[in-house]
């Protein structure tokens, strides 16, 4: 028996859920097939989800998961570019032909597809990611100068959660594109996934005593980004991602994460998601999202 | 006597990589060790450290090198800490972690930069800004001193200064408090 998993045509944070919901209980039982023949459109959070999938599959020592590349040309070359399908390959069997796409200089994509296994890799991501960080967010999106090093500091300190906290590794992508619908300007997207643990697992043993029965996916969720705890017990732990809600207040920017059953937003006042979510479909690891918008009206 | 270590070299050397941005915890806990290595052969008692070849210094890193450093110099009252060079936009990371740490550290420019004299980053009153202000300018001063200057009550000024000499922010030599020489 094989399970035949749909990708959402726009695959992005908002459809995630029921992208997860295909997989029903964690691990299938049965070999995975990914179908991503109608795809659209796919946001890095959505890219990168798609390969942590493949990466919990194999830890979890299924079968190698099948995977059906999208029929249109366009999405085909866009999610080449995006390096999707340099790791793809890897964690699925692919049906289908992956264009071969040359390198096209400066792009929408600040950080194509990059795997974070090491402290080393965060480092070549904030190195790699530098100058193109300044051209969008101060040339494109009109923030100031200072706001590529929080940016940058931003991508670290989510990169690092990956390391510190997952127990295996995980990805990254930044990417620029218009929020048509939600916004109708330009955005600056961070997206980090990971196979690992998660929230709840990760603070268990430190934390869950204190939540007594509202204990959960949610909880861990609210004590990590509300109440800036962490699983050390070193005080200066636990700060980095306060200090992302707090730039992100000033900006207007969103995060959300995704970990287990549950996610929470901190949410701008252009967005209608609602702050917190439970009781969905289970996913492995933790996602997070960092949407940064333009300052003025779009350019 | 003063010492400067040039944290820019220790980065490159500690990652053996010609690498510009102090990011992540392992780096940060790496770097402060051989900061210490480099004050434990060292017999002076100012430190200056020296940022200027750093584009980014990551939340974490200021936690691992600046707090931690100075929790374990608070500690053991040995030496002054100074940063040097840092640039505007990393005074925000050191601000935030040195806060919730509850520390203080003064900030000067490179020779040169011309930039006004030392700050104050940190978990700092207003009172502890003015008396460290007012000791820079001139110099030496005694609470009494300080309480004439500033038009402060005895006890206020004596307080702010005790408080300042406890994060090791001036120097206390008998009756007087004296500025950390920085340059």
């Amino acid at each position: 028996m094989t399970r035949i998993i749909e990708v959402p045509a726009h695959l992005d944070d908002r459809s995630f859920d029921q992208f997860a919901a295909g997989f029903g209980g964690w691990p299938p039982e049965e070999k995975v097939l990914l179908d991503a023949r109608g795809a659209q459109w796919a946001s890095p959070y959505g890219l990168i989800g798609m390969l942590t999938a493949g990466q919990a599959l194999a830890e979890a020592n299924r079968d190698k998961p099948l995977f059906t590349i999208p029929l249109s040309d366009d999405v085909k070359r866009y999610w080449t570019r995006a390096g999707f399908f340099r790791y793809a390959g890897d964690l699925f069997e692919l049906h289908g032909k992956v264009p071969k796409v040359s390198a096209t200089g400066p792009s929408d994509v600040l950080l194509d597809v990059t795997p974070v296994r090491a402290t080393e890799d965060v480092h070549e991501v904030v190195e790699k990611i530098s100058e193109s960080a300044s051209r969008i967010l101060h040339g494109e999106l009109g923030l100031e100068m200072k706001a590529t090093l929080r940016f940058s500091m931003a991508l670290s300190e989510a990169c690092q959660n990956i390391v510190e906290h997952a127990g295996t590794s995980g990805w990254v992508a930044v990417q620029a594109y218009t929020f048509r619908r939600r916004l109708g300007r330009r955005v600056v997207v961070i997206a980090v996934s990971d196979a690992g643990v998660g929230f709840r697992r990760s603070l268990e043993a430190v934390h869950a005593q204190r939540f007594g029965e509202r204990w959960g996916d949610g909880a861990a969720l609210e004590a990590a980004l509300i109440q800036g705890v962490s699983r050390f017990r070193d005080t200066g732990r636990g700060q980095g991602l306060a200090f992302i809600k707090r730039f992100l207040d000033l900006w207007k920017g969103k995060i959300s994460i995704r970990s287990g059953t549950a996610r929470l937003s901190i949410v701008p006042p252009w967005d209608e998601d609602v702050p917190l979510s439970e009781h969905l479909p289970f996913f492995p690891g933790a996602q997070v999202q960092i949407i940064i918008p333009a300052q003025d009206a779009p350019r | 006597m003063i010492q400067t270590i040039r944290i820019g070299r220790l980065l490159r050397e500690t990652a053996a990589a010609p690498y510009r941005n102090l990011v992540t915890r392992p780096t940060g806990a790496a770097v402060r060790s051989r900061i210490e290595e480099t004050l434990a052969r060292s017999e002076c008692l100012t430190a200056f450290l020296d940022f200027s070849e750093i584009e980014l210094l990551d939340l974490s890193c200021a936690d691992e090198v600046v707090a931690k450093l100075l929790l374990a110099h608070l500690i053991r009252e040995t030496r002054f800490l100074v940063l040097q060079g840092l640039r505007e936009d990393q005074h925000e990371a050191i601000e935030h972690v040195l806060t919730h740490h509850r520390l203080a550290v003064a900030a000067v420019a490179l020779p040169g930069a011309g930039e006004s004299g030392p700050r104050l980053l940190g978990w700092v009153t207003a009172d502890a800004r003015l008396a460290f202000a007012c000791v820079c300018d001139h110099g030496p001063l005694s609470h009494q001193d300080l309480a004439r200057r500033l038009a402060w009550s005895d006890a206020r000024s004596q307080g702010t200064l005790q408080g300042l000499a406890v994060y090791r922010l001036v120097r206390p030599l008998g009756n007087l408090y004296h500025p950390l020489p920085f340059s």
